[in-house]
């Protein structure tokens, strides 16, 4: 399935790890957006049920992207994507 | 310290069209300007770049035209841009923000807030599963970074802001399965001497029409979504008529299979940084609900304190552009002396009139409150279902303040942006009336305490 517009993708690949799992992006992208391009939806879990979240709003409003970077939460809609970021999901916002 | 401590003539909060239209102007007249913006390059949510390097051309309308001009100047000007800039508290002359994990802050004379809009949320079951995000968002990801939301695309609400999403969704390949539209097409038809009597709109409306037609999408007037479902991903969707005022006709109920649910009732001001100068406000149901006031120069009731944009009610990018250009003469004329064009004021007139004209057949419908269920999730920070903001309501009185020290939703760190513009319609049962006044804490977003602690004085 194609993730990404044509073209769109031709700049640099930047690599980190989500999850414990190797993953990359290109350079440019916001957290949120590299993940969503590699399939990867759900971002943290909601503290009642465990219930999957994920991006809501993509513009720094809601708070539905909470990720942990590298030891720090942080909205994955406005963190742009480094090279040998280590990416966990986030839990209660 | 030095470093985290920036100085200019005018700060200005927001790089899209109200934020740069004023700089612009300012730099251009040899002001030293800054602009403080989320995001990672400048055109605000409307005119959205994709990342440096991207090669694409997606087909606009248009009104982007006037963006690339604006773009293309901000880029040419003198403009100090600070994009990734997170303002987390505001005073006259002073903004406080989080950039690059670095507490700064910004000194200045004056002052131009243009943060813009952000979407009007209205639960319904299933909303908060991954892959139902805003209209805006879809937008976002498609205009501003060039990924595809998925393949198969549900897009509801109500407003002219559906239009837009669906044509990002085709210009990334998505399949638009229903776009569907809660106003009927005889409310909507209001809209019409608006947009007829305006030559650009009539353009923008005819071009986004070629391109549903050309597509074989069909926006379906009268219709919404009753709810998502999906194991951990959105994977159907349940649509159906409303009456009139938008309440669910359960009875015409049916399933389609999507991957992906845009959701956009209509944009809600972002005033927060204004309620915290003290600025006052008013209640405006067509522009969006609560909105800053200005007198006719772009001016609020706080000296030093000038607006531009959707702050001041929703009124789209060509009303931006024009009030960022009044709000930079305004500043221009305390500074130099020099006159504030009429034409600039004239402008800023005709285009909100004709903006008001047209959200006005697009005014929210109390009946799509009906669409929560009790379980329904209505403040997500919190996780706080429909059935708990009723009792907190009933128990402690309908005020926004009470609905959240009974039930804490809208306590989470969006601040109410999300649930609050529609809570109180929500946990009273009652139709669509002025809300109370948000309340604003500091941080206005969410920073590292560290930000907090290190702040630079002065």
């Amino acid at each position: 399935m194609k993730r990404r517009i044509d073209g769109t993708g031709d700049r640099p690949a930047v690599a980190f790890t989500f999850a414990g799992q190797p993953c990359s992006g290109r350079a440019g992208d916001t957290v949120a957006m590299a993940l969503w391009a590699a399939g990867e939806a759900v971002l943290r879990q909601s503290s009642k049920d465990g219930a999957p979240r994920s991006v809501l709003c993509n513009m720094g409003i809601c708070y539905e992207c909470l990720v942990v970077v590298d030891g720090v939460t942080v909205r994955a809609c406005t963190t742009l994507v480094r090279e040998g970021m280590r990416i966990e999901r986030g839990g209660r916002p | 310290m030095s470093g985290n401590v920036l100085d200019a003539d005018v700060g200005i909060v927001g790089a899209g069209p109200g934020g740069m239209a004023a700089a612009a102007a300012l730099a251009a007249a040899g002001l030293r300007v800054v602009v403080l913006d989320e995001a990672p390059r400048a055109g605000g949510q409307i005119f959205r770049q994709l990342p440096e390097g991207a090669h694409a051309h997606l087909a606009e309308p248009p009104s982007h035209d006037a963006g690339h001009v604006l773009l293309t100047a901000f880029a040419q000007s003198r403009v100090q841009l600070v994009s990734g800039a997170t303002v987390w508290d505001v005073r006259p002359g002073r903004l406080w923000f989080e950039h690059d994990g670095a507490s700064k802050l910004l000194r200045c004379q004056r002052i131009v807030l243009a943060p813009g809009a952000y979407d009007r949320c209205i639960p319904f079951p299933g909303w908060t599963l991954p892959g139902v995000l805003t209209a805006g968002a879809l937008q976002v990801m498609v205009r501003g970074f060039g990924v595809v939301p998925g393949q198969r695309a549900l897009v509801v609400g109500s407003g002219p802001l559906l239009l837009p999403t669906v044509t990002a969704l085709l210009a990334a390949g998505v399949k638009v399965v229903a776009a569907l539209e809660a106003s009927s097409r005889w409310r909507a038809l209001r809209a019409l001497p608006a947009v007829l009597g305006n030559g650009t709109r009539a353009r923008e409306a005819f071009w986004y029409a070629r391109q549903l037609l050309r597509a074989g999408v069909r926006l379906q007037w009268g219709w919404t979504v009753f709810g998502c479902e999906g194991d951990g991903r959105v994977q159907r969707a349940t649509i159906g008529k409303v009456d009139a005022n938008g309440r669910p006709r359960r009875d015409t109920a049916r399933t389609i299979d999507v991957d992906v649910v845009g959701a956009g009732f209509g944009l809600v001001p972002s005033i927060e940084l204004g309620l915290r100068l003290g600025c006052r406000a008013q209640w405006n149901a067509v522009r969006g609900g609560h909105c800053l006031v200005v007198d006719g120069e772009q001016r609020t009731s706080v000296a030093g304190v000038f607006v531009a944009g959707e702050i001041a009610g929703i009124g789209g990018s060509a009303v931006a552009i024009a009030e960022g250009e009044l709000a930079a003469a305004a500043i221009l004329r305390e500074v130099k002396g020099t006159a504030v064009p009429s034409a600039v004021v004239q402008r800023v007139q005709r285009e909100r009139r004709a903006a008001d004209a047209m959200l006005a057949a697009f005014a929210p419908l109390p009946g799509l409150h009906e669409l929560a269920q009790p379980d329904t999730i209505v403040c997500r920070c919190e996780d706080v279902p429909l059935a708990r903001a009723q009792a907190a309501a009933a128990l402690h009185g309908d005020s926004l303040r009470a609905i959240k020290v009974g039930c804490r939703a809208g306590m989470g760190p969006c601040q109410a942006r999300i649930c609050g513009p529609s809570l109180q319609a929500l946990a009273c049962g009652q139709h669509y009336r002025a809300m109370d006044l948000p309340v604003v804490q500091v941080p206005l977003k969410v920073v590292r305490s560290a930000t907090i602690v290190d702040a630079p004085t002065g």
